[in-house]
């Protein structure tokens, strides 16, 4: 503060004059201590004025030494480099990675240190505008290959003699546990799949020795129908055979052939080929039919208690299959139990079914079957496979491993799932769910009705078969029932004679699996040009059957009587019949 | 201040603890390391470090040397000790 501006145009008055010398006194004392305190050395560093009137901050003594010892001691290699590459200053660490003693460095080229393909003078000539970052290869004196990553930017403040600053750090360490890990990722990778290849070979021996065991017991007892049909045969030839024996053989003759194709039909059940004949019932009254034959299954210690509501609740599925694996689950809950316990049977109608082994639920109306055991329960270990076909815990002999297969297979194929809740010691729940539907079956008064309007009318029926044996033994049939026939071998065969004359047939009797396009085909194909064709197909297994259903034609299985194709007959011609009268 | 120093290092700690003592949530501490930032040496007039300025309120106030004595300080920067502010 001037002592002029303190009174403008007038003299300064003896007050002013007293303030401004305290306030000159207080800026030479401090100006004094400042001095003093630069004698003492009580500084670190003083700020001088450079030629070009810049500020210059010189350091005192050793005030910049912890910079030093942190650039010295830094585990990263620390340099600085002149613009062609001259290492003009580098800590001890770069020392160690390039392999030099310290003394030995300074003054000469980084290029000496850097594998053949590295482009330094790029690298600096880009520093110098924008700090480089990258991994490089440095080569060692002895020869050995380094991986580091450089940092290289511009050393600011040194106008007249642009330096370069840099810092290299050492991958090696992080490479060598970047191979380690990779390698022991491709190691377990292989293991992995050895491991998947033995079991897959393991799992397969054993589904092979299952297979055989089940071909062995299913062949014995085949051989064993077969015989009873062949003696039957044998002594059914002979000419002087009493009427009443001769009854008795053919008797027999079919009653093996009926427990035969029960036999073949469990094992495509099994297997959960068998295409199903869904049909609308009253799964409570199934149950509490099923739950009475339960009592004998299950043996006289074990109290079956069923809890099933008495309003109707119906569903569309198999009931034989379905009465099938309710048997299965009875008989499993029985062995669980060491035949003593209860088992609760329940039914809960309107539910949604809840995810279920990862598959997602449904929102859609199913009814829940339950069946609770106070058994031993399945070790979680188990758990999972308890659906496998061929999977058993049971003594060899005890079981087969299809009884839940086919459960799983039914509740699947009959768009529902089955869910299964154990604990070890307290016992297990399996919960069958089954699309519910709203309809109550069709009576079957009418069916009857039609079967009757067939009597005595002669029919012409198509027969579409590529095996002889059954072609000539199906027309025989039609011809014993009094109906004239005509015999396709396939499909493109019975289309050529339905075009020969339109009208000819009064139905259709084709197998499914044929070469060409088939039965199925045959049949959509008609129902598209003759509606009012009725067609029946038949089959022993068909995979498309097995996957897709009937498609709503009407379906034989193989092995047939006499007495279900004329009544299938019966019931589509008077289907015909009646819906024409309709019209 | 200037850079790392051993001495720089306490005076900061010192002032730091002088002003948090003797004028607690009544000032403002700006810290300048002269290396990092030069531009405020000539700013400020500084031909030392370390050293304390009083910027506000004026007239301004300079304490250089040992910034460790508090009483220095104090008297230095025309403050009041709080101790003798509460009697």
């Amino acid at each position: 503060m001037s002592v002029d501006a303190l009174l403008p145009g007038d003299e300064p008055s003896p007050e002013a004059y007293r303030a401004h010398i305290r306030e000159l006194e207080a800026r030479l004392e401090e100006s004094e201590e400042t001095l003093a305190a630069i004698r003492r050395g009580d500084f670190d560093a003083v700020v001088v004025e450079g030629p070009n009137h810049e500020r210059l901050v010189y350091t005192l003594e050793n005030a910049d030494r912890p910079y030093r010892v942190l650039i010295e001691q830094i585990q990263e290699g620390a340099f600085t480099l002149g613009l062609d590459g001259t290492l003009l200053y580098c800590n001890r660490r770069l020392a160690d990675m390039l392999g030099e003693p310290q003394e030995r460095l300074v003054g000469r080229s980084l290029h000496s240190f850097v594998r053949g393909d590295t482009d330094l003078d790029g690298l600096v000539r880009t520093a110098m505008d924008s700090p480089v970052r990258e991994e490089i290869e440095l080569v060692a004196a002895e020869g050995a290959e380094r991986a580091t990553f450089l940092s290289l930017s511009r050393l600011e403040q040194q106008v007249d003699d642009p330096l370069l600053c840099g810092i290299l750090t050492d991958l090696t360490e992080q490479r060598r546990s970047m191979q380690a890990l990779a390698e022991a990722h491709a190691r377990l990778q292989l293991e992995s799949v050895e491991r998947e290849r033995v079991e897959e070979a393991l799992r397969q021996s054993q589904k092979l020795e299952a297979v055989g065991q089940l071909t062995g017991g299913v062949a014995h007892d085949f051989n064993n129908l077969l015989t009873v049909i062949k003696s039957s045969t044998d002594l059914l030839k002979r000419p002087d055979l009493p009427e009443e024996r001769r009854r008795r053989y053919v008797e027999a003759i079919s009653d093996t052939v009926d427990r035969a194709a029960k036999l073949t039909g469990q094992l495509l059940a099994f297997a959960r080929r068998q295409a199903l004949r869904p049909e609308v019932f009253d799964i409570g009254q199934s149950l509490r039919a099923v739950a009475e034959m339960l009592d004998s299954v299950t043996g006289a210690r074990i109290t079956v208690d069923a809890r099933i509501p008495d309003e109707p609740c119906y569903i569309r599925a198999d009931l034989s299959q379905f009465e099938t694996a309710l048997i299965n689950m009875a008989v499993n809950a029985r062995d669980a139990m060491g035949g003593e316990g209860t088992l609760t049977l329940r039914l809960l109608g309107g539910r949604p079914m809840p995810a279920i082994r990862g598959h997602a639920g449904s929102r859609c109306t199913f009814a829940a079957v339950s069946l609770a055991d106070t058994g031993i329960g399945i070790a979680p270990e188990v758990l999972p496979r308890i659906f496998e076909p061929f999977f058993t815990t049971k003594e060899i002999g005890k079981g087969t491993g299809l009884g839940l297969s086919q459960v799983f297979g039914f509740a699947k194929q009959s768009g529902g799932d089955v869910d299964v809740a154990s604990k070890p010691g307290i016992g297990t729940t399996f919960t069958l769910y089954l699309p519910q539907v709203e309809t109550p079956p069709e009576t079957t008064d009418a069916r009857v009705g039609d079967e009757r309007d067939l009597d005595g009318t002669k029919l012409c029926i198509l027969v579409v078969e590529d095996n002889l044996d059954v072609g000539r033994f199906a027309t025989q049939i039609f011809e014993d029932l009094g109906h004239d026939t005509v015999w396709a071998t396939n499909a493109e065969e019975a289309l050529a004679e339905i075009e020969k004359i339109p009208f000819r047939f009064d139905a259709v009797f084709s197998d499914v699996v044929m070469p060409g396009m088939g039965g199925i085909e045959l049949a959509r194909t008609l129902e598209r040009r003759l509606p009012d064709l009725p067609v029946v197909l038949t089959s022993g297994y068909s995979h498309v059957l097995a996957q897709e259903g009937v498609h709503g034609f009407d379906l034989i299985q193989k092995p047939y009587s006499v007495e279900q194709l004329a009544r299938v007959l019966g019931k589509v011609v008077g289907r015909r019949r009646s819906d024409g009268r309709k019209r | 201040m200037a850079g790392t120093a051993p001495r720089s290092l306490r005076a900061v700690e010192s002032v730091r603890r002088i002003c948090e003592a003797h004028l607690a949530g009544r000032y403002e501490l700006e810290i300048v390391d002269i290396y990092q930032q030069p531009e405020f040496a000539e700013r400020d007039r500084i031909l030392a470090a370390p050293i304390l300025l009083r910027i506000a309120p004026l007239p301004e106030r300079r304490i250089a040397g040992d910034l460790l004595d508090a009483e220095r300080v104090l008297v230095g920067l025309n403050i009041q000790p709080a101790a003798e502010a509460q009697r």
